[in-house]
């Protein structure tokens, strides 16, 4: 909405106000917007269909019967040289798509023809060193303003009519090795950002900014031993150091540069007022330098989002050896238990299992693997603590020449990676985008980081069975036991979306866009989108008629991390574009 | 820089190679009249930037080669990656996939035509990756001009001396952050050095933390140990005699790496280096920087 100054006069202001009356459908987002995301069918204003990130949509126009007769109504092609992995979920607000790409980009679309509106092209510095690939997983809508991270670890907002740069902040210094590439989170007229970062020598922080001034409001470091800010009137007022004081989980000064990047954002539970997010590996790899549980590396994070404040932490892996990010999302859902209703959230880690934790206070309520070998832990004990296998944790590289191999499943690349899954309020499921993979580590003492001798580790990824990787798995949180799968070749990398239409829809690297059976897992539809799917799908309603959109664009971590699996995904063709579909009338009107 | 023009055949051969990276015969590099040099960035004594011009031993051996083949030097600042198999891949073989040209899609990648501070090791020049296959098969490394090694700089206010490394239970080192000494302090001899272990951006830092007091000590390569005495002065700060017990690599040698298929360039290279050991020049050249010089393996027997 336009601002009306106090000085202007009459005449302005009324020519002002009436303007704003014609253009009512075109109102900015709201809080409100954001926190009824999940019911109101008609967009799509937030990162996972709600605060939440359930990526649950109760449309049912597109249903186990009709989703057959699904088509194509346009593709949009980002265009360029720039076709890297696509790994960004589309907003859709007033007839309007907002959608991000490689090498931070951002396009406004007319969903009704595909048309481009406007483009926003991130001049990125010389000499910035993401880790893995130059992805964007998606835009916050709020007020009149789109705002995007980009590779320099910048946020931008830009205004959502015209793509000109409202305002825009440094988050992270990129030549520290900061970047970001996920979705910003808009809580109580806040940006919320994480930063990204593999590189040694980061910190993770959580961030909140005045989402329509960029004004930085809070900062919270996530290893132990930092200090949080708040600030008044552009002034840090200290917040209380993150865990208390230095030095309890961490030996000597490695606390100072401990990793756990925030690099895959996090999402909001309106319920508690939480902001819900994990944090990254520990720093440096090798755990042997650093004897103790580094927190709050590889955990979950409960955040006040006014202050900043941790609420309470769950860490997955402690003392992490193998590289096991916590950073996956940690979806707030409610179930009944004898009668009582139980405030629950849940995760599926990297490292393979699957939790389930009350999100009041981060108690551990259960724990189960969700992939089908684990050899780094024999099992959680009764606080979801692992139980490790000290004959499995990598080979100390100072003790060592050469060193032996140990191979742990799963793969550093997770059980489960960042790829989103979904909570069907319907059939009460979660389904997961998992792989199947494990993976070879020793010591590399012939190895060299400019120009110095240096003692790496050398790893491979391996498929655990010939025949497939991925696995997508629906997952009954109150039990643990798997429903149903759907074995994929090639390793999944891509959100999933569940409806009350009884459909789980997701993408694979071999480019379809499929739907699933809820219910029982049986494939009803599939349609190959030219370049393999590792972004997010979403459903909205405009019209009348349900629409599904996917980003399409082979890439991210497996092709350039993938070891041997490397094989498996070398002939699929890059891309870069975002199909949309819907039914077409003769099969609408035969559903009613 | 290296751009395709609009002119029938070539870009032809443009669309073929668009967006790739490739090397440069040596003739290609004499005929163009200059040469590009891969040198780190912000890293002394080798290579730096300071009041936009370039300093460093590495930068002076470009500007070495350029004179020896009589064409102008271009240096190709490089920002290290997690390994060196990395750099060699964005700075020698294939370029850097961030390296776009907005304006000119189809430029070529740039990437150095002679990239330096490449060990010369033949374990890593035939390290071989989990398949059997090599991992820097794209690149040869050859050229051997210099040995590198680990020192230890302690000062002498706050230590008598540094015999080994026993000190460094009781009293604070510095290091550059995720390097082999960082390693090594934090994770050898049972970890007993480890709480005394501070981590810093890199030497310089550390440095300077010594000279604040915040450290006793300073473990980094020779070179920059010498340079930054040299750069202090005086008689406080002093070079340790300590050894690294169960170090596996005490020192090692450095080279040059060129394009798999331009190893001309690299001979002229090699030529111009070898002639500058047995002439003493190359010692000259580091003792400018203050940087104790000693000769690659392969001249330790005989020469």
């Amino acid at each position: 909405m336009k601002r009306i100054g106090l000085s202007t006069g009459f005449a302005v202001t009324a020519l002002v106000a009436a303007m704003s009356t014609a253009s009512v459908a075109q109102a900015g987002v709201t809080d409100e917007d954001i926190l009824n995301d999940q019911m109101t069918t008609d967009d799509v204003v937030s990162n996972g269909l709600g605060p939440r990130g359930q990526r649950f949509s109760p449309l049912t126009r597109v249903n186990t019967d009709t989703v057959k007769e699904l088509r194509p109504v346009w593709s949009f092609s980002f265009g360029g040289e720039k076709q890297r992995g696509q790994e960004s979920q589309p907003m859709v607000k007033d007839g309007v798509m907002y959608v991000t790409a490689s090498y931070s980009r951002v396009f406004a679309i007319d969903v009704k023809t595909g048309e481009e509106l406007w483009e926003y092209n991130a001049r990125l510095p010389d000499g910035i060193m993401p880790c893995c690939d130059v992805i964007n997983r998606g835009v916050a809508l709020y007020d009149d303003l789109v705002i995007f991270g980009t590779l320099d670890a910048k946020l931008v907002a830009l205004n959502k009519d015209t793509g000109k740069t409202v305002w825009k902040k440094t988050v992270a210094d990129y030549q520290e090795g900061y970047s970001l590439t996920a979705a910003p989170m808009i809580v109580k007229g806040k940006v919320i950002t994480g930063v990204s970062g593999g590189e040694f020598g980061v910190v993770g922080k959580v961030e909140a900014y005045d989402a329509k001034t960029g004004d930085l409001v809070w900062t919270r470091p996530t290893v132990e031993g930092h200090m949080g800010y708040v600030y008044k009137d552009g002034k840090p007022v200290e917040n209380g150091i993150s865990g208390g004081q230095p030095g309890q989980t961490w030996p000597g000064d490695l606390w100072k540069t401990g990793g756990a990047a925030t690099w895959l954002g996090g999402y909001y539970d309106p319920d508690t007022d939480s902001i819900l997010i994990g944090t990254g590996n520990p720093a440096p790899w090798n755990s042997h330098m650093r004897p103790g549980d580094n927190l709050f590396s590889s955990s979950r994070l409960a955040i006040d989002p006014d202050d900043g404040s941790i609420k309470w932490h769950f860490q997955s892996t402690p003392h992490d050896g193998w590289d096991y990010d916590g950073v996956n999302e940690l979806i707030a859902f409610d179930y009944e238990d004898n009668g009582k209703t139980v405030k629950a959230a849940a995760t599926a880690d990297r490292n393979g299992f699957f939790y389930v934790l009350n999100r009041e206070n981060g108690d551990f309520i259960r724990g189960f693997p969700f992939v089908d070998k684990i050899t780094w832990a024999k099992g959680l004990d009764d606080n979801g603590r692992p139980i490790y296998d000290d004959s499995m944790r990598p080979g100390n590289p100072a003790d060592a020449k050469k060193g032996e191999t140990v191979v742990a499943a799963p793969s550093f690349l997770g059980g489960k990676n960042w790829m989103p899954m979904a909570y069907s309020q319907e059939t009460g499921y979660f389904y997961v985008p998992s792989n199947e993979w494990e993976m070879n580590i020793w010591n590399e003492p012939v190895n060299y980081k400019k120009g110095a001798a240096y003692l790496g580790a050398g790893f491979t990824i391996r498929a655990i069975n010939e025949d497939y990787i991925g696995v997508l798995r629906a997952i009954d949180p109150k039990n643990g036991k798997e429903v149903w799968r759907y074995t994929n070749y090639a390793p999944l990398w891509g959100g999933v979306l569940a409806t009350a239409g009884g459909l789980v829809f997701t993408g694979n690297p071999e480019g379809y866009l499929m739907a699933f059976d809820a219910k029982s897992g049986e494939m009803l539809y599939k349609f190959n989108t030219g370049s393999g799917i590792v972004g997010s799908p979403i459903t909205w309603e405009m019209d009348g008629e349900q629409y599904v959109s996917v980003v399409s664009g082979w890439g991210g971590a497996v092709p350039l991390w993938g070891g041997e699996v490397a094989k498996r995904v070398k002939h699929f063709n890059q891309g870069g574009s975002v199909w949309t579909f819907k039914l077409p009338a003769s099969a609408e009107m035969a559903s009613r | 820089m290296k751009r395709c023009k609009a002119l029938g055949w070539l870009l032809a051969l443009c669309l073929l190679i668009g967006g790739q990276a490739q090397a440069r015969l040596y003739d290609d590099v004499i005929a163009s009249g200059y040469v590009r040099i891969g040198v780190y960035r912000d890293f002394p004594p080798y290579s730096w930037e300071q009041d936009g011009n370039a300093h460093g031993i590495d930068v002076a051996l470009g500007q070495a080669i350029a004179d020896a083949l009589g064409v102008e030097l271009r240096l190709h600042w490089m920002t290290p990656d997690e390994t060196l198999d990395d750099d060699l891949r964005n700075n020698v073989w294939k370029g850097h996939y961030l390296d776009k040209d907005e304006d000119n899609p189809l430029a070529l990648k740039n990437v150095a035509d002679v990239m330096l501070r490449v060990p010369y090791d033949r374990d890593f020049s035939y390290k071989r990756d989990a398949l059997g296959l090599l991992v820097n098969e794209l690149v040869v490394m050859m050229s051997p001009y210099h040995q590198e090694r680990w020192q230890l700089a302690f000062d002498t206010e706050k230590l008598d001396a540094v015999r080994t490394l026993a000190k460094f239970q009781y009293h604070p080192i510095g290091v550059e952050i995720d390097s082999l000494p960082a390693f090594y302090l934090t994770s050898a001899l049972q970890g007993r050095m480890r709480e005394q272990t501070h981590h810093y951006a890199n030497a310089r830092e550390a440095f300077a933390a010594m000279q604040q007091g915040r450290v006793s000590a300073v473990m980094a390569m020779r070179s920059e140990i010498d340079w930054l005495l040299h750069e202090t002065g005086g008689a406080r700060y002093r070079r340790a005699e300590n050894g690294f017990p169960a170090m596996g690599k005490q020192a090692w040698d450095i080279g040059i790496a060129v394009a798999e298929d331009s190893r001309d360039l690299g001979y002229a290279v090699e030529a111009l280096f070898d002639r500058m050991i047995r002439d003493g020049s190359m010692a000259q050249l580091f003792a400018r920087y203050g940087v104790t010089y000693e000769r690659p393996s392969l001249y330790m027997a005989g020469s």
